[in-house]
Formats: structure tokens, sequence, C-alpha cells
């Protein structure tokens, strides 16, 4: 249905364009409205497109486009066949573009001429203005005036779009006078007023807000022009604090601008200085257009600081200044306290009695009077106890050392006290110290803890009667301080400047009618850290082989900064970390399952609830035995090597027999031996011999070269050159043999042989088979005759054959084996045999020093040589 | 027996209507002392504040005066003593309420365009940054501002009686330099007499005409 005002709109549109023919000249297509649209979000739009001059196209044909999308055909209304309108809401904030375009595929013409059948309007989006709220408009003093500026702020309500900006108009009017109106995009304006500030007179003052979606006002306020009046503050203020008036000091000033502006109301207030809370004198207290007043109620001695401010319209700046009362005598007890250390070796104690000024000291304390009364032994005499003055600038009370005195253990004690400034002097107090030992009993279930920036105690009150308060003691080192508590305190926080990573000792004394009861205590931080340092580790002993014995050195208390939890001990050798964690009151730890000579290096974590520090590293290395390990080797091998000696002592003491048989056979002594004279049992047959030297000598297993005898007794033979007896060749016969062969070398031999005795009677030469021509200096037979041997029967060793051992050492082995085989006397007179077959006696050989006899008795060698011949002939038959 | 049941009827009937006819005078009587009240504080209020502006501009105007003859060199103490013709005459004349407020508020007229005067001749002999000329602005203004107070005050109380209009004003002819100045002085002194007028009458009118104003409600 098509209402009867949109029929009315197409008439306009038609005759619009019938007037505006040019433009229908080039297009086809013309909306309604035509120009840019205000919309408000939220509202929803309608057009109208309309077909102008053309049958090219028919309304079924037009379709909308908001911005790049199609318009739904849902919203579309044909009006008739040259007329279609749209509604869409407005939704987004962004402006937007509305085209009705119409078909491009109708026809040629439209689809050559697009431009022609295309219009759009633009549609910008906002919010109506909102209501401007909270107009606040001052005017502010300048010099002795008011200043003909007026300025007005306001705050904006509802929102606002780019596209639609609201602005406002500041309207002020004077009434039956002159109005002002200026305008602003932001939230505050000002008006100048002609030539003077309008006082007295009547203001109309309200703030429009408009934009192209509307515009609406704010409340209208219509004052006094004074109300909006906002002076100076009181200047030229003083406070003057009398002597007789301590509490009533008289506060001046001077008003800001003249009173003909009008009535100035006051507001003053102070405080102490560096308090935050502000004491405002009563309103109904203070009348208008004053310049003085008088404060009451105020602490003697104490700096206040004092403010005032006025109000014509608006309430002026505060101003102010700072004072100090005058002093007044003191209204309150000095803060008695006491420190008790104990004396070592002795039953007293050391008192230090101290004491804070009083509460309302009201002014400075010059001296302190005290009275120490012994319970049996009154001192009445009062000391004076000068005060140095000084002042706290912490805005604590300074600790006056009254008194020091050592006080038996069983000796109680009362200190009475009064405080004096230049007024008058204080009430007094008193401070009763029982005998040690004789304390009430303290409070229980103390608790101690940190919160908000400050140490809270919590206690159970004690049993005892007359308890009158608590006192709460802090101690760090060699600082006391402390504060005092009604006996209905279970729940307190300590109001003396604490020092975050400082450790305290809390106490809570019971104090029962001035005698104090025995403490309850505990350590408390108010703020804890990580400590500075770590603790100094070292090695309480030698390291072990497997374990050494780490301690350390607790870090210094204000180091530490916090209780120590745990200490974490780590260590790292041959590659590995090992980590163990202790309890906080541990100082010492033996770390074990360590490896032996392993360099091992440590250090100890300390940690607290808030970090740790780690100390230096320590390194030590492991031993590589055990302490006494090696003592025990030494003693264990000492002991075998002991026992072994012992046994083998005391085997030779058993086997002696047997050993002494071994070792030293029985030699039947030379000196009974006896000369037997025998026949060889065949012939001797005799031999041409170019040297016969060696006749008379023969020797059964003989290993030295009884050169001397051979000197002494055949030093005429041995007729051969010397070369021939140094070789090898011909060493091998029985002079060589006899010569080479050495009694040690014959001893080692003798232990592979079968028979011991036998080979013992190799290695000495306990028997000798001399030529018979002679025995010992006793001449030969010089004539060749048959032979005769004489064989001694003594195993007696041949001394001569010690006195050159040297000489036969080497040359002497083989031949000493040879007899090892064999029954030595055969042996030799087997090889003489083969000698004699293969070539003679040349081949026998002979030690250089029986050349040598050879060479000085030659003739000697001559006889020899027969007997030689004879001895071997002889020999055989045994 | 029955008429003496309607006698008790009627006479029942005769007490509620006295009781209800005294309740409805006794709200009008109300009500008119609270229109009363609500005009004879709106008038209060008039008053008050042109008497406060007129001490103000009384204060304002010993300080002009003080700027005035600290700005016009030697001799400036002389200047104030010289009578002067042509100026208006600070006294308020009239012996109704309304006479004197509309005396008051002509005299304020007529002193304006001597203000005007003053201020040319002054700009033209002080230093475009002297005080003296900010102060004249400052203080013509709140006399008109004074002015402005007055007559709707005087149309409230009298609106069935027009405030005349002013007179002719007789500016003086040319003067000489000295002339001008004490021409200055003697107009800024005159006016302080009329501002000193000004408040002891609106004082008086203040107790006379708001007092009256609140009788003549009361009886309506």
């Amino acid at each position: 249905m098509v209402s009867a005002g949109e029929l009315l709109l197409l008439a306009g549109l038609v005759l619009a364009a019938a007037a505006t023919g040019g433009f229908y000249q080039t297009n086809h297509l013309v909306t309604a409205p035509q120009t840019t649209q205000f919309l408000e979000i939220g509202s929803n739009f309608k057009a109208t497109c309309m077909i102008v001059n053309t049958t090219e196209v028919t309304a079924d044909d037009l379709y909308w486009k908001l911005s790049e999308t199609t318009v739904s055909k849902e919203l579309y209304t044909k009006l008739n066949e040259s007329a279609i309108s749209v509604t869409v809401p407005v939704t987004s904030v962004q402006s937007e573009w509305l085209f009705c375009r119409a078909k491009k595929g109708k026809s040629p013409y439209v689809f050559l001429n697009t431009g022609k059948f295309m219009y759009g309007v633009l549609l910008k989006k906002g919010y109506p203005p909102g209501k401007p709220e909270n107009v606040f408009c001052v005017a502010v003093q300048e010099k002795t005036t008011i200043s003909s500026t007026f300025r007005c702020d306001w705050a904006t309500v509802g929102r606002q779009t780019s596209d639609v900006p609201t602005k406002y108009t500041l309207n002020v009017v004077v009434i039956h006078i002159r109005n002002y109106s200026v305008s602003t995009e932001g939230t505050h304006a000002q008006v100048e007023f002609v030539d003077t500030y309008p006082h007295f007179m009547t203001l109309e003052i309200w703030v429009e807000a408009h934009n192209m979606l509307g515009k609406i006002e704010s409340e209208r306020i219509t004052q006094d022009a004074n109300s909006f009046v906002k002076t100076n503050p009181p200047s030229d203020i003083k406070v003057i604090s009398e002597k007789y008036f301590p509490t009533s000091p008289l506060m001046n000033w001077t008003q800001p601008i003249n009173k003909s502006y009008g009535k100035l109301k006051y507001e003053i207030r102070f405080c102490t200085s560096g308090s935050p809370n502000w004491t405002y004198v009563p309103k109904g207290d203070i009348a208008t257009d004053i310049q003085s007043f008088r404060l009451q109620s105020l602490q003697p001695y104490t700096e206040y600081i004092t403010q005032v401010r006025c109000q014509l319209g608006h309430w002026s700046d505060w101003s102010g200044t700072t004072m100090k009362t005058a002093e007044d005598r003191p209204t309150s007890k000095p803060d008695l306290w006491r420190t008790i250390a104990e004396v070592d070796g002795k039953n007293e104690r050391r008192v230090q009695f101290i004491s804070k000024d009083p509460v309302f000291a009201n002014g400075r304390i010059i001296t302190f009077d005290i009275k120490i009364q012994e319970q049996k032994n009154d001192n009445l005499q009062w000391d004076t106890i000068l005060v140095n003055g000084s002042e706290s600038s912490d805005g604590q009370r300074v600790i006056t050392v009254l008194k020091d005195m050592l006080l038996a253990d069983l000796r109680p004690v009362r200190l009475c006290v009064t405080a004096n400034n230049s007024v008058g002097t204080s009430p007094m107090a008193s401070l009763f110290i029982s005998a040690k030992g004789r304390e009430d009993s303290p409070v229980k279930g103390l608790k101690v803890w940190s919160a908000e920036g400050k140490l809270w105690l919590q206690w159970t009150p004690p049993n005892g009667p007359d308890l009158s308060e608590y006192v709460v003691e802090w101690v760090s080192g060699e600082q006391t301080d402390w504060q005092r508590e009604n006996k209905n305190t279970r729940l307190t926080a300590i109001k003396g400047n604490l020092e975050g990573f400082v450790r305290y000792t809390v106490s809570v004394y019971s104090i029962y009618s001035g005698r104090i009861g025995k403490p309850a205590s505990k350590e408390a931080y108010l703020k804890e850290g990580a400590p500075l340092e770590g603790p100094v580790v070292r090695l309480n002993d030698k390291p072990g082989r497997n374990e050494a014995e780490l301690g350390w050195v607790e870090i210094p208390l204000h180091r530490q900064r916090g209780f120590i939890v745990n200490y974490t001990i780590n260590y790292t050798g041959g590659g590995e970390t090992h980590e163990v964690t202790v309890p906080g009151n541990t100082v010492s730890y033996t770390l074990k399952s360590l490896s032996s000579n392993t360099k091992y290096d440590t250090w100890i974590n300390a940690s607290t609830v808030r970090g740790s520090a780690q100390s230096s590293t320590h390194s030590f290395t492991t031993l590589k035995y055990a302490p006494g390990e090696v003592e025990s080797i030494v003693v264990g091998v000492s002991l075998g090597f002991m026992f072994v000696v012992l046994m083998t002592m005391l085997l030779c003491l058993y086997k002696k027999d047997v050993i002494k048989e071994n070792l030293w056979p029985r030699i039947p002594d030379p000196g009974e031996s006896t000369i037997g004279n025998w026949s060889p049992d065949y012939p001797l047959k005799a031999e041409t011999l170019k040297e016969n030297c060696l006749s008379g000598i023969s020797v059964l297993d003989v290993d030295v070269c009884d050169g001397k005898s051979v000197f002494e007794e055949d030093k005429a033979c041995l007729p051969l050159k010397k070369d021939k007896y140094l070789s090898e060749e011909h060493s091998s016969g029985i002079g060589g043999s006899s010569c080479m062969s050495s009694p040690r070398q014959s001893v080692s031999d003798s232990d592979e042989g079968s028979d011991m005795a036998d080979t013992t009677a190799s290695t000495v030469q306990y028997s000798s088979v001399v030529a018979s021509n002679g025995y010992k200096g006793q001449t030969p037979n010089p004539h060749p005759q048959q032979a005769v041997f004489s064989r001694s029967e003594s195993t007696q060793p041949l001394l001569d054959s010690e006195e050159n051992p040297d000489m036969v050492i080497q040359e002497s082995s083989r031949q000493s084996q040879r007899f090892k085989q064999e029954n030595p006397a055969e042996i030799h007179l087997l090889e003489m045999d083969q000698q004699q077959q293969e070539g003679g006696v040349e081949s026998l050989g002979f030690c250089p020093r029986d050349e040598e006899s050879e060479q000085t008795k030659p003739s000697e060698g001559q006889s020899a040589a027969s007997s030689y011949m004879s001895q071997r002939e002889g020999y055989r038959p045994q | 027996m029955n008429g003496h049941v309607k006698s008790m009827h009627f006479q029942r009937f005769m007490e509620t209507a006295t009781t209800l006819l005294s309740l409805l005078l006794v709200m009008a009587f109300d009500s008119s002392r609270t229109v009363a009240a609500s005009r004879n504080q709106q008038c209060g209020d008039s008053v008050q504040k042109s008497l406060k502006l007129s001490r103000l501009l009384q204060k304002e105007s010993v300080d002009l005066i003080k700027t005035y003859k600290a700005s016009q060199g030697e001799m400036s103490e002389l200047f104030c003593k010289v009578s002067v013709n042509n100026v208006p005459d600070p006294n308020i004349s009239g012996l109704e309420p309304s006479e004197k407020i509309a005396s008051i508020y002509t005299h304020l007229q007529e002193f304006f365009p001597h203000f005007e005067w003053v201020y040319e001749q002054q700009t033209d002999l002080q230093l475009p940054t002297s005080p003296l000329l900010s102060d004249l602005r400052r203080f013509t203004a709140g006399s008109r501002n004074l002015a402005y107070l007055i007559k709707p005050f005087y149309q409230s109380l009298f609106p069935n009686v027009p405030l005349p209009e002013r007179g002719p004003t007789t500016l003086p002819p040319p003067q000489n330099i000295f002339q001008q100045k004490v021409y200055g002085c003697v107009v800024l002194k005159t006016f302080k007499e009329l501002l000193s007028n000004v408040s002891r009458e609106l004082r008086s009118l203040k107790s006379q005409v708001c007092r009256r104003r609140t009788h003549t409600n009361t009886l309506f």
C-alpha cells in the first residue's frame, strides 16, 4: 500500500525534477532525500527512488545498494511503476552511501549509460547530544578584585561520532543586563563580562549541547554572581602561642578581598606535624568576616600545622603555617624500663634503668629525678639525672639511661622517677625488679608475625593477680625499645620504627602493679630477605678416604636478613654434583661415599624464605688410603716377616744337626791323615812328553789353582809356552781345570748334584793326589821309576785354593760341571787319555801362575811331567 | 421528639460548617502569609543586593579617587578641592520611597555620561596601560549594574509607576588639562557622595518598603 504521504513525496520529486531539468537530462534516477542525511544510530531510514525521463527501466528494474551490499528486496516497497522505496536500519557507526541503481541487462541504453541509472545519498550516523551535567562555573580573584573572566566546566553525557559531532554553547545571562554566549566543542568555555564582574547581580547559566540530530540544554543555574567567585586564600597567617595559654594559640590572617564584596566564611583545621589527620574547627564556632581565631585543646610544646580558607562563593584554596605551642608541665609519667644482663661468675645482675620522656612531656625534659628504694633499706635521697636534651629526628621518644647498677640476684629493688621540664615536674613512675627467679608468671601462647608492614603480637594473659599492664619489648643487637599496652590487650602491633631484614627479639612482660613478670619471647623479622652472604665453609678435620666432615660458620646476624630455614650443601667431584639439604640449625655435616683420591669442590647455600646466598667454594681432596691403612699393611707385613724369621729360627734350632751336617760337613783333620803307598795294578807306559811339568800334580775337583803349591812343589815344571796356556783350547786339560775352578762356583753347582756329600767334596779341595816323588817339601825321586801315587785321605780343603779365588772363577766353571756328573777322577783320566790319543800333552791347559812357576823353575817341571804320567796310570784302578 | 432531633442535626451541621469555615480561613491566612513572606524576601533581596553593590562601589570609589589622584601628577590634592559646575547633584530627592528610588536611579543615570567624558579625557592624559583607565571602566560598569539593579526593584515595587526618563545631560565645555583633571576628580568625588546617599537611602528603604509591602499583602 502506498500512503498518501509517499504520493505527495513523489509529486514533490517530480516537480523538483521538472524544476531542475538540467540535472535530469543526464540522470534518470533520483532519490528522496537527495542530500547527505544525518541519522541516529538505531533508527530506520527510508528513501525513495524515482525513474525520470525514461521508459528504459521500470520500478521492477531498480535495486538498492548500501555501500557494497545489495539491500534485500524484502525491504523494498514499490510505490508505482516508476518509484520504489526502501527502509534500512541504521546500525553501524561508519558513514555509508545508499545507491539506487537499475539493472544493466534491461536494455543496451542502460548498459551503455550506467552512470545515468544510479543515484546515491550519503548517510552520516551519530547519536543525539547528551544533556550536559555538573556545570561548574567560577570567577577567580585577580589582585584585589574579581576577574571578569567567567569559566564554566561541564561533563558530557552520551556518545558521539566523528560524523555527527556535538557542540556546546555556554550561555550566561546577567539578568536584566546582558546575555553572553560562547560555543565550543570541548567541555569548558569562558565568557568575558564587559568591564567588570557583575557583583550582586543574578546570573543564569546553562549549557546547550547540539549536533545534527538535535540539541539539549543542561539544567539552568540561577544564582548570585558572587556565588561563583573563588577568592584567593587568606594571607599573612600567623599563629601566636602565648606562654600562659599553651594549648590555645591565637591565629591571625588577612582577608584576601575587601569585605564589601561580601561576607567571607572561614574554615580552620590543624594537625601535628607529620600527621595526616586534620582536626577541623567546628564551622559553628567560626564567625564570618573574621581575621583571627583562637584555637583550643592543642597539646603544649607540639608543632602544629594550621590552615585556613575562606568562601565567598566557592571555597578558596587552603593557606597555612606551622607553629609550635608553648611548654607546659609534664602531665604524664615518664616511661620507665630496664635491661638486665647476667654477670658471669657472680650471683649478680647488671641492671640498667632507662626511660623515655613522658608521652605528654609538654616540653623538653631537662632532668629526671630518680630514687632507688630497696625493700629493707630505703634510700629516700633523690638523684637528679641531667638529660642531654637531644630529640629524636624520627618522632620516636629519646631513651635516657638513668642508672647502671649491679644487683644481687636475690635482691629486689624499686626505682622511682619523675621528669622535669622548664615548667614543672611530671607524676612519678616506679618500677619494681623482683629477685631473680621470683618473677611472676609470663603470658602464654605468644605469637609474633609480620603483616601490613608491622610486627603483630598476640598472647593469652597469665593467671597471676593484680595484672596492671603489659610491656612489649623488642631488642635488636644493642638497641632496646618498648611500648606499653593496657591489661586488656591481647593483640597489638609494635609502634616503633622497625627495620626490615633485622632480627628482633620480641618479649611480652606482664606487669603486676609495677612488678615485672617473666617475659615470653620470640624472634621475628619485620621483613625477610635473602642472606647477604653465604656461610664460611671449612673442613672440621682432614678429609678421609671416603668421607669429609664439613663445618661452617653461621652468617653474621646482621647479614642473615631472615631465618635460615636450611642449608643446601653442594659438592662436586669426579664429574658428579651432589646436593644435600640440612636444617637451618645445623653447622656441620659429614659427606660420605666420597671417592678416594678425588678433589671435591663444595659450597653451601643458606636459604631463608625469601631466597638464598651461596658461600665461596671450598676444595679438598680425599685421601688415597684411609688413615691407618698403611700402618696396618706395614704391621701385617712385619708380623709376617717376623713369623717367617721366627719359624726359620725355630727350624734351625730343631734341625741344627742336619743343617750343620749339610752345611759344615765333617772334614777329616789333615793332621791326622796318613800317606799310603800303593802301586797301580797295571804297568805304566812311558810317554815322551814335550813338557812334563804336570808330573806330580793331581787334582780332584780342585777349584782353586793351588799355584803356591805348584810353585813350591812343582815350580820347576810347566815349561809350556805362555800363549798355549792362555788358549781356550788348551784349557780343557787337567791343569786348566784345576786352576780355573773356584769353591764358590762349586758350591752353587752342587745343588744340582745327586749326592750332597759328593758335591760338597767337589767344592773344596780336601784331597790331592801328589806325585810320589814328594809331598810338601819332600824331595821326589829324580830318577825315572815306576810311578807311585800318594793320596791324601783328609777331607780338609786345601787352604791355598782360597788365596787367589778371583783368578780361577771364570775358567773353572766348565770343568766344575763335568765333575758333577761323573766321578771326577775318572773323568780327568778319561780326558787325559783322549787328549793323549789325539796329539799328546800340548793341549793341556795351565794357569798363568803355573806358567810363571814353570819359567822360574824349569828343572822341576821335568820331574813333574814324569809324575803326571804315572798318576794317570796309577789312578785308573780306583 | 422529632423536632428535638432535627434541631440536634442542624446544630451538628452548623458546628461542622463552622469548623470547616474556620479551617479554610486559617489556610487562606497561612497561604497569604507564605506569599507575603516570599514577596517580602524578594523585596529584601533586591534591596540588599542594591545596598551591597552601592557599598562596594563606594569602597571602589575611594580606591578610584586614590588612583586618580596618584595618576594626575603634582597638585592632585588641589584638583579635588575645586568646585566645578555641570556635575550632577549627589543628593537624593523625594519623600516617598518611589520618589527616592526613582531619584536614585535618575541620579545614577545622570552620572554615566560624565564618566564617559572623564574616561575619554583620561585616555588622552594617561598611558593606555594606566590602571586608572581600567579602574574607571570597571567602576563605570559597576555603577551601571547598580542602576540595573535599582530599576527592576523599582518596577517590582511600583509596577504602575514608570521611572522618570533621564533629563538632558549637560557636559562641560572644552577644557584644558588642568580643568580636565579637576573635572574628573570632582565627578568621582560627587559620585562617591551619591553612593553614600544611595546606601543610606536603601538602608532606610529596605525597612520601609519591604515591611510595608508585607503589611499590605497581609491585609489583602
